[in-house]
């Protein structure tokens, strides 16, 4: 297999990881907490598009329109039961409070779901491009045939649909003007007249949704588990830091670095040991963190 | 009067004494063919209380990051897994996989908690400047590259499989099961009490008094010209190397080392019972350690009255984990026993 598709699976992988990084970042960036249970907002996003699929059913775009509310509904109630009463504490208890709720999470899902994989069904078209030259360096190959699935293409473009979305919400909306705004300095915004509250409320909304929508779309591309979000939370993670947390456009660059180099590395690694690849992400994470701890495009980590 | 009033306190010379005659009456089971006998029904629990006594050292050691210098080490299971595969592939004699270089296991127990330390300094070296909860994915990151590099270099640390053929020495010197476990948990238990004297002694000194100045503000600690970074760095390390010390003896106690005894669960749990415990409090620590992992004995018990599989009970109990978790952090954050005047949280 060329280096082509590979990265075209990397295109992929970025693609998913991208939404779910913004709204990890958004989070981060608004509510100034790292939030380990994430991946979980991911699954249960995943179940709810499954279920709507497979138990109602439902045509697949309605599953994924359920998963997205399905995905804002758990992430407000999880935040107000959770989150929000220990607002005050800090980033720290936030952060354990998140694993916990994320081991809990995690768990109930096992315990009513199992732990076996299921599938969505769905038609796929496989766009073959057989007749492309072999660019050979060595052993590796930089061109070479390709294919492209209509659920790749779906992924790619529901991802590039989020992220003039978001654009538009940040820049041209008031909730998006305010969640801004909060980012830079909360008290100036609380003082210039913005309902705080409200605000953290619509984030968790908004990170939600996307959760749900990178969840269902991971569960057409692969399948629904209990570990479908928690396997994909510190590639989310790396991507958000790697970005410069706090910072949704530097989330999508992050994304997709973290998507290219998971694959490009599964066609340098021997086969055996392509589980190293995840370990490829961290590696770029705990680098970033100690050249340039602001990322692409985020603000200063560091305290001393 | 407070529950805490009534844990003995005699400035860890209790432990150190408690220690080194848990040490010697193990050392007597162990060497002399004195016998011990176990009825069966308390068998799970001297199982559950090896595996205690090998997690109170490590909680010990994290208690001494984040409780005393609020350093957020969430990856605390990467030293006990560096140190116990260094201490197993030392001493280990014809493992199925991987190296197994069959040195004597003194040595290797020492390399392991060299090779530990060497990694905490590493570590600390890079990231202890980060920011609380960017220090804490750090090392979680850490420990998950350590976890893929275990299983995928099967060449090296034997993969799935992990090092097979560790020395048992304790088990080298007694044939019968029985005296075997009570030998076991004394020795370790033993070690435990010593290294909970230890760090009774460290955080009691004037040293451990820098430490919490560190936690409660860096910054005040600068001004009055202790340099944090290296107080940081030598609580990390120390921490990082009491884990390589749990790793080892683990290694030794069990006979084998593999990628699934080193989960990020492991992590979890400590951490929920030094919250629970109540955090910068050596004994409080270890008690909630214990009331965490007497969940497992309830589960175990549970387990064989309810018609349940294992793996909906499992499930089960890992819900009711994190919602401790939770609960903890929300409605006593100063944990069972701790401080919350010291630790700066308000109840």
């Amino acid at each position: 297999m060329g280096l082509l598709q590979e990265a075209i699976f990397g295109v992929v992988t970025g693609s998913y990881i991208a939404i779910a990084a913004i709204g990890f970042t958004l989070i981060y960036g608004i509510v100034n907490m790292i939030n380990f249970a994430y991946g979980e907002y991911l699954t249960l996003g995943a179940f709810v598009g499954f279920l709507a699929a497979s138990a109602i059913p439902v045509p697949l775009p309605v599953a994924v329109v359920l998963a997205m509310i399905g995905g804002g509904v758990i992430s407000i109630v999880l935040a107000r039961g959770f989150f929000t009463p220990i607002n005050h504490t800090g980033p720290v208890p936030m952060l354990l409070t998140s694993i916990g709720l994320g081991i809990a999470i995690r768990n109930a899902i096992r315990l009513f779901g199992g732990r076996s994989a299921r599938y969505i069904e769905t038609e796929t078209t496989t766009f073959r491009f057989d007749g492309v030259p072999d660019v050979a360096i060595g052993s590796l190959d930089l061109l070479g045939g390709f294919f492209v699935t209509s659920e790749h293409l779906v992924v790619v473009g529901s991802a590039v649909a989020v992220f003039l979305a978001i654009h538009a919400l940040l820049t041209r909306t008031d909730v998006g003007i305010a969640m801004r705004a909060m980012g830079d300095d909360e008290s100036l915004a609380r003082v210039r007249g913005i309902d705080t509250q409200l605000i953290r409320d619509s984030v968790w909304v908004l990170a939600g949704v996307l959760a749900g929508l990178a969840g269902v779309l991971m569960a057409i591309q692969t399948n629904v588990s209990s570990t479908t979000g928690f396997s994909h939370i510190l590639q989310i993670l790396s991507a958000a830091i790697l970005g410069g947390a706090g910072s949704p456009y530097g989330a999508i660059i992050g994304a997709y670095v973290i998507g290219l180099a998971l694959a490009i590395s599964t066609a340098f690694l021997p086969s055996s040991m392509t589980g190293l690849s995840s370990a490829v992400a961290f590696a770029i994470l705990i680098a970033v963190l100690l050249v340039k701890p602001s990322g692409i495009a985020g603000t200063e980590v560091r305290e001393a | 009067m407070s529950a805490l009033d009534r844990l003995p306190s005699g400035r860890g010379d209790r432990a150190l004494i408690a220690g080194v005659a848990c040490l010697l009456v193990g050392g007597l089971f162990a060497l002399t063919p004195l016998q011990a006998s176990l009825p069966s029904a308390l068998y799970v629990f001297v199982e559950v209380g090896i595996t205690f006594v090998i997690y109170g050292m490590l909680v010990l050691g994290l208690d001494l990051q984040y409780g005393h210098t609020g350093l957020v080490n969430f990856g605390h299971v990467v030293f006990f897994a560096v140190g116990a595969y260094a201490t197993a592939m030392l001493a280990a004699q014809d493992s199925f996989a991987g190296i197994a270089l069959g040195y004597p296991w003194p040595l290797a127990l020492l390399v392991g908690v060299i090779a530990a330390a060497l990694l905490g300094l590493v570590v600390s070296a890079t990231s202890i400047r980060l920011r609380d909860d960017f220090l804490a994915i750090v090392t979680l990151a850490t420990a998950e590259i350590f976890h893929s590099i275990f299983v995928n270099f099967e060449g090296i640390f034997g993969g799935n499989v992990g090092i097979l053929g560790v020395p048992r020495p304790i088990a080298g010197l007694v044939g019968d099961a029985d005296t075997r476990m009570i030998a076991t948990i004394l020795v370790i238990g033993g070690v435990t009490l010593i290294t909970l004297a230890a760090v009774t002694r460290l955080t009691d000194a004037p040293y451990g008094r820098v430490l919490r100045a560190i936690r409660a503000d860096e910054l005040v600690t600068r001004s009055v010209g202790k340099s944090t970074i290296v107080y940081k760095t030598q609580a990390f390390v120390y921490g990082a190397a009491l884990a390589g010390l749990a790793g080892g003896l683990f290694a030794l106690y069990n006979g084998a080392v593999a990628p699934g005894f080193f989960t990020i669960q492991v992590t979890v749990t400590i951490w929920i019972g030094m919250l629970l415990g109540g955090a910068a409090n050596h004994r409080a620590v270890l008690a909630g350690l214990a009331i965490i992992m007497g969940l497992r004995l309830v589960s175990r018990f549970g387990l064989s009255v309810t018609p349940v599989s294992g793996d909906v009970f499992a499930a089960f109990r890992l819900v009711v984990v994190g919602l401790i978790l939770i609960a903890v952090i929300r409605f006593r954050p100063a944990g069972i026993w701790g401080d919350p005047q010291e630790l700066g949280v308000d109840q």
